[in-house]
């Protein structure tokens, strides 16, 4: 696992720790001869320390860490967590009504789980086909471009919060707006569903251009 | 009688030229005539965009369904495909091997040429 940071204090001797159970469980015979050599020079170099946002829950989602750290203003990680936490209360609350009123045939197709929607919300919300400006001969184009995992799980959050944080009414609470998107983006509905078709069309408008990328 | 094909060097002996000491023409180099330790800067031609017809294949699903992606998942499971083949080739190529169209940058053949040079004068 590679940490892409920019300026580390630390050198380059420390290793990552590590936090998952299971790899603690594991008795000596059952690993492989990378597992032993990799165990033998953690015995020796120095550990760098475990961030607070790294934990070994159960509980503990990276796509919802990363989610948190988006909405977070000013470094303010306390109400960020806890109107992520609201939220996610307010989809189960939601769908978990939904369910009682269903009637007996249907209530199997409700998903209950709220980190399910919320995979599932975002994988809709993922544009597969980027935008980037390239100029040629002095013009701009918007040449059609395909996108990293990275970038598209970024867009499709950053779209999510801008569109809570822009359209809603006036005293409507951030945890009501997200799970109302959420569960929107999870049946392809929804205005964020809806930006993501505007940038395909626009890509699909300009695939003539294609061919001006290089890479 | 036909026109006499004299040489060249006969006509240019009758015509007199060289009567008046004219002196063969004299080479005067601008620059000095060995290989210099550099090739000239060329413009690198843009390698061609990679995944089109898996992309247009794409589009044109979009267009009949929509814009929508569950029918389209298999088009779009091919063009994810693609891309990935595309960046591991990318990241995996050697530079310092021939370009796929056979030719090297001009970069490349300066920092060879760089490493052994024309040897100018002996000591």
């Amino acid at each position: 696992r590679i940490m892409p940071v920019r300026w580390s204090r630390y050198s380059p001797s420390y290793l990552e720790p590590e936090v998952k159970k299971e790899s603690y469980q594991k008795s000596f015979e059952e690993l492989t001869e990378e597992e032993r050599e990799e165990m033998e020079l953690k015995a020796v170099r120095p550990i760098k320390a475990a961030p607070p946002t790294l934990s070994s829950s159960v509980f503990s989602d990276p796509m919802i860490c990363k989610f948190t750290n988006m909405m977070m203003k000013s470094g303010n990680k306390v109400l960020a967590r806890n109107l992520m936490s609201q939220t996610l209360e307010a989809i189960k609350r939601k769908q978990v009504e939904k369910y009682h009123k269903a009637p007996e045939n249907e209530k199997e197709t409700i998903e209950c789980n709220p980190y399910v929607i919320f995979h599932q919300a975002l994988n809709n919300c993922q544009p597969i086909i980027g935008i980037s400006n390239i100029t040629r001969g002095g013009k701009t184009y918007q040449v059609p471009v395909p996108l990293t995992d990275n970038r598209k799980r970024f867009l499709a959050m950053k779209w999510l919060i801008t569109e809570c944080r822009d359209n809603k009414h006036r005293r409507m609470l951030m945890p009501e707006k997200l799970s109302q998107e959420l569960l929107l983006a999870f049946n392809n509905e929804g205005p964020v569903i809806r930006r993501k078709h505007v940038l395909h069309k626009m890509a699909e408008a300009n695939r003539a251009y294609a061919h001006f990328r290089w890479w | 009688m036909a026109a006499p094909a004299y040489p060249a060097w006969v006509t240019r002996w009758v015509s007199g030229q060289w009567r008046n000491k004219k002196r063969p023409p004299t080479l005067r180099p601008p620059r000095t005539l060995a290989l210099a330790d550099k090739v000239a800067n060329r413009r690198e031609q843009p390698t061609e965009a990679t995944c089109i017809t898996e992309m247009s294949v794409m589009m044109a699903c979009w267009k009949q369904n929509d814009f929508s992606d569950t029918p389209c998942a298999k088009e779009i499971k091919a063009f994810y495909d693609c891309v990935a083949k595309a960046e591991t080739a990318r990241k995996n190529q050697n530079e310092d091997t021939l370009s796929s169209r056979g030719n090297l940058p001009s970069s490349k053949v300066n920092k060879l040429l760089r490493r052994f040079p024309q040897i100018t004068r002996y000591v």
